[in-house]
């Protein structure tokens, strides 16, 4: 009987493979820079009956600050153990005073609408010491290739090549809501580029851009409180 | 069984109703009813009364903005609207006819629709769905003499979402035009000069002060 001889790789054709693997890869990967301002520091102490709320400006014309990256973004600052009141609880519960028309776009407008004691006793009520006001959103800057499907009685398939470039854009600022005052600032740019190669079935090779902003823009959120279990 | 479960004539009508589902997904025709309940507003009223006529035409009004869409905001745009004037005023009675306005109260306020306008991502180039409702506030003194007519414009919009269905965008944006009449509404309703003049005629700025 004769040996089998399984056919392997030379160790140029190895490394060449893997070469193109992490190419793709990384081609998939978004590139996310984070610019942060703070007059301290330090980290902004959170006392355990004390709640932040994440909310998102809704005033622009073009856009909307999306209610999907709104959440993601407090889930990851619950999830450092730092309470957060949901958007659109505070929302109703201060109707119609933070609604896209009536929202305090800059600090005397915010003071003023906290001299009214139904409105400071909400906030109160729910133990909201910090407003983030999230703006931004996550754009299609360029794209290119063509990938055409077809479908016939012997089958079908998928044949060309496409690739799209997504930028996300938000900006976070941080309001004190007992002293009336910013705390900071932070602004995250993510942009990636995603490919589609049509090889009789479709192979997505998407680069989570807006996911990438998220995450880092709520790590660096959390960076900015520090609470009794997460000092 | 299988072969029974699977055989022509039973992937027949699931092809179809396949085919339907994704074509119906693909129409650019919308009928939405908004139905959403809307929270109360928090606002310390004015000591003033007020009538507020919701007419029939009003309470059951059906807009198409377009051929291809149809926007049923009767119900809605009455709750919102009787929730916002409880808000404004401390004594308010709702009616649905002028005829049958008590004369106890000093303000009669009549709102209708002049027009209610849908913009998509087919026709904006922006990934956003947007509704305008534009209202006019007829108001009058308990007299009859006209105080004002107020035109008092609402906008909306919501992201386009992918897979999401024309109508439910068209709803959520129409249910934000709606909070944004109300936030109008509470924000504006007082600094309207005649309103201003006929609160300080009847000294009830100094009332409420």
């Amino acid at each position: 009987m004769k040996p089998t001889i399984k056919p392997s790789l030379n160790p140029i054709s190895k490394l060449s493979s893997v070469l193109v693997l992490a190419s793709i890869l990384a081609g998939c990967s978004a590139t996310t820079t984070i610019d942060e301002y703070r007059p301290s520091g330090e980290a902004i102490d959170l006392n355990a009956d004390e709640r932040v709320v994440v909310l998102g400006r809704r005033d622009a014309g073009h856009y909307e600050t999306d209610r999907e990256f709104i959440n993601c973004v407090a889930k990851r600052m619950q999830g450092a153990d730092i309470g957060v009141v949901p958007e659109q609880q505070f929302i109703d519960s201060i109707y119609p005073w933070f609604e896209p028309r009536t929202a305090p776009k800059g600090l005397p407008r915010l003071k003023r609408l906290m001299q009214d004691p139904l409105i400071k006793g909400q906030v109160d009520q729910q133990s909201v010491r910090y407003l983030v006001w999230l703006d931004g959103s996550t754009e299609t800057l360029d794209q290119g290739g063509s990938i055409s499907c077809a479908i016939g009685p012997g089958g079908g398939g998928c044949f060309g090549f496409a690739q799209w470039d997504k930028l996300s854009v938000y900006e976070a600022i941080v309001w004190d809501m007992t002293n009336l005052q910013e705390m900071g600032r932070l602004r995250v740019d993510s942009e990636g580029t995603s490919y589609l190669i049509g090889a009789v079935a479709p192979i997505p090779l998407l680069t989570p851009v807006k996911n990438d902003a998220c995450t880092s823009l709520g790590n660096q959120l959390k960076s900015f409180f520090s609470s009794p279990e997460n000092p | 069984m299988l072969k029974k479960l699977f055989n022509k004539t039973a992937i027949k009508p699931i092809a179809a109703l396949l085919l339907v589902g994704i074509l119906s997904g693909c129409s650019s025709s919308a009928s939405v009813q908004v139905t959403s309940d809307f929270p109360t507003v928090l606002s310390e009223p004015k000591p003033v009364s007020a009538s507020i006529v919701f007419d029939e035409s009003f309470s059951n009004y059906i807009a198409q903005p377009n051929k291809k869409t149809v926007i049923d905001l009767g119900t809605a745009q009455v709750k919102l609207l009787s929730n916002a004037f409880n808000g404004l005023f401390d004594d308010v009675e709702f009616v649905s006819d002028p005829e049958a306005v008590s004369g106890d109260h000093k303000l009669v306020i009549i709102p209708s629709i002049r027009e209610v306008q849908v913009s998509t991502p087919s026709d904006n180039y922006l990934n956003v769905f947007e509704v305008w409702i534009k209202y006019n506030l007829e108001i009058k003194s308990v007299d009859g003499e006209t105080i004002d007519s107020w035109f008092m414009p609402a906008y909306g919009k919501t992201p386009d979402a992918f897979m999401a269905s024309k109508s439910s965008a068209i709803e959520e944006a129409a249910v934000i035009a709606l909070r944004d009449a109300g936030a109008k509404l509470m924000l504006d309703f007082y600094r309207i000069p005649a309103i201003y003049g006929w609160m300080m005629e009847q000294q009830i700025l100094e009332e409420s002060k």
